[in-house]
């Protein structure tokens, strides 16, 4: 513990508990949440727009559901949203990047001119043009997000085996004739993929953030699904006599990402420290 | 950036602010001649000729038709009133229309009303054929034997007096705009008769009317000079406005809303029965709702108080029948199921449905309560081991899966109706009447009995319209029997004005439509 | 003549960049599961008018046929028409437009304006309170979604304390009843050419609500970007040789520090504009703002594609254009840029 601090810091700490708590939210949903049935979607209209109280500790929607249990369900939908995020951009924008990074040449030329056109849209609008056009869907907000995700990952790659390439046990294997599959999935991807997955890690607060935005939009997950952006947006019309509709989820979502934001922080911190103090 | 522009700059923001609100201040002052609305969709065609969506709030206090249509109320029938026309005669076989024309009447252009305006306006609104210009498809042909006399000729018998009364399409205009195109209209001319004339149009944001000199019909005291319908897709800023007095006259606020304005002395909350139904069409030819013991237990099944409460705070009510309360035809008695889940099981059973059936309910994306419809009845279909997934869709959308193939289309269709013109043919026509290829009739029902109900009535509205309404009746118990669709609730019409407005009287036959020059402050 | 070389490498990449995005957005557009035709005809069409529809729009054209066309549009500014309202998008861009470039332009300058005077103070104190609150306020900036913030906002400032309008351009008061003759769109200039100092002052007070929204990200980045190079910089020798000189802290920072630290001031410009820019279509609603995020919201409803197309290819020809004039900015300043 005291260690953990002392690399962190005591906001990075305390922000690494807050993911943590909030992935313990989404792995047991159905036994943390007050009303298992009304997270997953059971209206009960009998307690319709219910202030904050003793049975709803955060109120109740317009179809009479604790917000609580409903954001406790909608955890699950934010958190594989941000990872499936991260991890499809991943799957797509590694391999691009180590095959421009590692052949150079045209195909360097050719995969990150590609790449370059996906980084000229700013990232939302292609991600609601994206979303638009496959219609709303859990699914289908995913890869509207990835879509616009996976350049970044290219290009982190690509940056990573040019410094790789140059190497010496690089160059040792080539001459040795060891095979470009080989050299790549053993030398290339491991040390490439460490740096690359911890980034991918920290990313998924942002994904999610941009997912959110996209639920806001109506263009996320169908309902009776819970989902924060979606409820925002659903609790914007009562918006500010019934605030805690809105209020609830938007926090939520400012907490966890956050959360993701001072992480993120401590750990560069951390290394910016170390190289300030080796130089 | 140093530190002296900074403070600049605060201090000019600070000294802009202040000017604002003395502007504001000084401006207030002048805007009671001006009625505001804020309309929460935007106006896109103004063209009379093609206009079929909610443009028709602007143009119909700049248009007007022959005939108005007056709904019913709890002290008097529903009747047709002169408007352009002060009168009109049918012949005995229903087929020859002619319509005495108001003399003096101007359009804005100055020019008169005559036949001859009448014969063009309608001729140019059909040769176009855009927006709801099929109201006039019986019409054969036009006669202008005198200047105030027009006679229709029409190749079936049609009630034209409540054609020419529609909200759409029926609108009279000046003889110098027949050549003009879409554009013209689109930029801001106009070419009326109303009260109004549109003065500026900004597209996306407002349009502004003004009041013509010499108008024709009666003015009251106090009457508004200006007219602004300011586009307000959001709620909350509608509600506030009207809260605030920026806006005299909105709608589709959240019902969960209503209570609370109507506790405020500032504004009057107006509820009126509305033609809007909503209903889900069955798709009978796709297994197993192809059955009639199924369709009816998802009706037992469908929870239609809760989804009044729910989605309606109670303002909704139930729908007896496609054809809503307040429109000739309409069936105050009609069979219409109660929630039983118990009945709805037995059903089931009898059929041999066992648990694990999913059904597949189609929505429109822009209608929130489809979806608070869709989540209760979803919530009590699970009990029955019904899973309904829910799939909402932009309209076209929906619209296009449904007009494919029935088979591989959805099972459940969603949705509202409203009439171009007031008749339950509209609805019955429409929905359920047998069609080759499907167009609105997208539960795909088919009953060579109920089409020829429906045939037969509408024969006879324009002459025998107590003998029409007695066959629409029958059709529309003939569907109920067959479960051919589930009748969720007839909508309200909610329209929330600012309590000194006088003179307002909701009309449902215009949905969301205010005749602005009836009203005063 | 390197820098020349870089300008014109930039410059064609940009252009290259931008037909790949058109052929792109048409790419996505061919996946839109909705009827056009139906959607163009009107609310409740006939099958006749839908069918007309079809040929009026050339929907049956071979794809290559209509990308064409669609290149074709694009390429003119022409922009084709609106499926939903059947007007000209073009004209539709036209109003639209400068009301989200304005707000881009006024929340940029915002954001430069509290982001780096917070970068400099909190430089100027590391280490101590004031930095970490700013720190702090910066982080929470970056993670806060801007719908969310725009509630809270309007509540706070429109609602509670009543002294700013709550949405929309202009007071109603103005726009209605002496309005603004429309030279360039932007209010606020058009306000200064009509000599109204009234509307100028009112579309000021309309634009802070949806600018300080859309400013609070870039104003974040801004503070963090300005204080860590502000603190590098204050560690080299011609500052430490000015504070052996004996010159007033103040003014070594803003007179010394800060020009130096004008790197990150043009990042956060093209960082900024491109937030404000896609930020649009969440907040122009809420703010009821008449702008290209609240066209591109409807149109989205109603999936009326060539809008959500049109929109696209603009705001992303505006933020290719900035990128690249930033970027030439950025090696004129400094030419190591240019050469790696």
């Amino acid at each position: 513990m005291k260690k953990l601090i002392q690399r962190l810091g005591w906001p990075g700490t305390l922000a690494l508990f807050i993911v943590l708590f909030f992935v313990l939210l989404a792995a047991l949903a159905p036994w943390i949440a007050p009303y298992p049935l009304q997270g997953a979607g059971g209206p009960n209209v009998v307690a319709k727009l219910s202030p904050p109280s003793a049975d709803y500790w955060l109120g109740t929607d317009h179809l009479g559901r604790d917000i609580l249990s409903r954001i406790v369900y909608g955890t699950r939908v934010s958190l594989t949203n941000g990872i499936l995020i991260v991890a499809f951009s991943l799957l797509i924008g590694l391999p691009i990047g180590l095959a421009a990074g590692y052949f150079g040449g045209w195909i360097d030329e050719a995969l990150m001119r590609g790449t370059d056109v996906f980084l000229a849209f700013p990232a939302l609008l292609l991600a609601v043009l994206m979303a638009a056009a496959l219609g709303p869907g859990f699914l289908n907000s995913v890869i509207a997000v990835a879509v616009t995700w996976w350049p970044w990952y290219a290009r982190l790659a690509r940056a990573e085996v040019l410094v790789l390439r140059g190497q010496p046990y690089v160059e040792a294997a080539q001459l040795a004739g060891v095979s470009h599959w080989r050299i790549i999935l053993r030398h290339i991807l491991p040390a490439t993929g460490r740096p690359l997955t911890v980034q991918a890690a920290l990313d998924v607060g942002p994904a999610l953030l941009t997912a959110a935005a996209l639920s806001f939009l109506g263009l996320g997950v169908l309902p009776p699904t819970a989902d924060w952006g979606q409820m925002v947006d659903a609790g914007r019309k009562f918006f500010p006599a019934r605030w805690w509709y809105s209020a609830m989820p938007g926090l939520t979502i400012f907490v966890i990402a956050l959360a993701f934001s001072v992480l993120g922080d401590a750990l560069r911190d951390r290394k910016g420290g170390t190289a300030r103090a080796s130089a | 950036m140093n530190r002296r522009n900074f403070l600049k700059a605060a201090a000019l923001t600070a000294l802009a602010t202040a000017a604002a609100s003395r502007w504001n201040f000084a401006m207030a002052e002048g805007t009671s001649s001006i009625f505001t609305l804020a309309y929460p969709t935007s106006f896109p065609e103004l063209d009379p000729a093609t206009s079929f969506s909610n443009d028709g709030a602007v143009l119909a206090n700049v248009y007007e038709g022959l005939t108005r249509y007056i709904p019913a109320t709890d002290s008097a029938e529903a009747r047709i009133e002169p408007l352009l026309a002060t009168s009109w005669e049918v012949s005995a076989d229903g087929k020859t229309w002619t319509f005495t024309l108001r003399d003096g009447v101007k359009f804005h252009d100055g020019s008169p009303l005559t036949s001859q305006a009448v014969k063009g306006s309608i001729e140019r609104t059909k040769k176009i054929g855009g927006g709801a210009s099929f109201i006039w498809g019986p019409v054969s042909s036009i006669e202008t034997p005198e200047p105030l006399k027009v006679v229709f000729v029409l190749s079936e018998p049609q009630p034209l007096d409540l054609i020419a009364s529609a909200g759409f399409a029926a609108w009279i205009y000046a003889p110098s705009s027949h050549g003009k195109e879409a554009s013209w209209f689109n930029t801001g001319n106009d070419a009326g008769t109303g009260a109004f004339k549109i003065s500026r149009y900004e597209p996306g944001q407002r349009a502004v009317l003004d009041r013509v000199e010499g108008y024709w019909g009666k003015v009251p005291d106090g009457a508004f000079q200006t007219i602004s319908f300011e586009i307000v897709e959001d709620a909350t800023l509608a509600q506030n406005m009207i809260e605030s007095g920026q806006a005299d006259w909105t709608y589709s606020l959240p019902y969960e809303n209503l209570e609370a304005l109507k506790s405020n002395p500032d504004l009057n909350v107006v509820v009126n029965p509305s033609f809007e139904t909503l209903f889900g069409l069955y798709n009978v030819k796709r297994a197993p709702l192809d059955k009639v013991k199924v369709r009816q237990a998802l009706s037992l099944a469908f929870p239609y108080d809760d989804v009044i409460a729910a989605g309606t705070s109670g303002f909704g009510t139930r729908a007896k029948g496609v054809v809503p309360a307040g429109i000739w035809g309409h069936d105050a008695n009609a069979p219409i199921p109660k929630t039983d889940l118990e009945a709805a099981k037995a059903l089931l059973a009898e059929e041999g449905i066992e648990p694990g059936l999913e059904l597949v309910m189609t929505y429109s994306t822009s209608q929130a309560i489809e979806a608070v419809a869709g989540e209760l009845w979803k919530a009590n279909l699970e009990t029955l081991g019904i899973t309904l997934k829910l799939q909402p869709m932009a309209w076209e959308a929906q619209w296009q899966l449904g007009k494919s193939n029935p088979e591989a289309a959805q099972d459940i269709f969603v949705m509202f109706w409203w009439p171009t013109f007031v008749t339950p043919y509209d609805y019955l026509f429409n929905l359920f009447r047998s069609e080759e290829k499907p167009n609105f009739n997208l539960g795909y029902y088919s009953n060579p009995e109920v089409d020829a109900k429906i045939d037969e009535a509408a024969k006879l509205s324009g002459t025998d319209r107590a003998k029409a309404e007695a066959l629409f009746i029958e059709a529309q118990r003939r569907i109920i029997e067959d479960a051919a669709a589930i009748f969720m609730l007839d909508q309200p019409n909610v329209h929330i004005i600012r309590a000194d407005i006088k003179g307002y009287a909701d009309n449902p036959a215009y949905g969301h439509i205010t005749f602005v020059n009836e009203l005063s402050r | 003549m390197e820098l020349l070389r870089y300008i014109l490498r930039r410059t064609f990449l940009s252009a290259f960049v931008l037909v790949g995005v058109t052929f792109l957005v048409f790419v996505v557009a061919q996946v839109v599961p909705s009827d056009p035709a139906a959607l163009y005809a009107g609310p409740r069409p006939t099958a006749e008018q839908i069918e007309k529809a079809r040929q009026e729009l050339n929907l049956d054209a071979p794809l290559p046929a209509r990308f064409a066309t669609f290149a074709g549009a694009m390429a003119s500014a022409d922009f084709g028409i609106s499926y939903k309202s059947r007007r000209l998008i073009a004209d539709d861009l036209r109003a639209y437009l400068p009301a989200t470039l304005e707000l881009a332009i006024f929340s940029t300058g915002l954001a430069l304006l509290i982001g780096i005077p917070l970068g400099v103070i909190a430089a100027a104190r590391q280490g101590g309170w004031t930095d970490r609150a700013c720190s702090f306020g910066s982080i929470a900036a970056v993670a806060m979604p801007t719908f969310f913030l725009a509630m809270i906002l309007q509540l706070i400032f429109a609602q509670w304390l009543g002294i700013l309008p709550l949405s929309g351009r202009l007071s109603r008061e103005i726009a209605i009843a002496a309005p603004l003759p429309m030279v360039t769109g932007f209010n606020l200039i058009d306000a200064l050419i009509a000599g109204r100092l009234d509307a100028f002052g009112d579309a000021l007070t309309h634009l802070i609500l949806p600018a300080l929204t859309l400013a609070s990200y870039p104003a974040g980045v801004a503070m963090r970007l300005t204080r860590s190079a502000i603190i590098e910089i204050l560690e080299r020798r011609h500052i430490l040789a000015a504070r052996a000189l004996g010159l007033s802290e103040p003014r070594i920072l803003f007179g010394h520090a800060l020009p130096n630290a004008m790197g990150p001031a043009l990042t956060v410009i093209g960082l900024s504009f491109a937030y404000a820019l896609t930020g649009a279509v969440l907040i122009e609603i809420i703010f009821a703002w008449p702008g290209l995020g609240r066209y591109v919201s409807e149109a989205i409803l109603a999936k009326d594609f060539p809008v959500i197309a049109a929109v696209t290819m603009v705001v992303t020809i505006c933020y290719v254009v900035m990128n690249l004039l930033i970027d030439i900015t950025q090696a004129l300043v400094d030419p190591r840029v240019a050469l790696s």
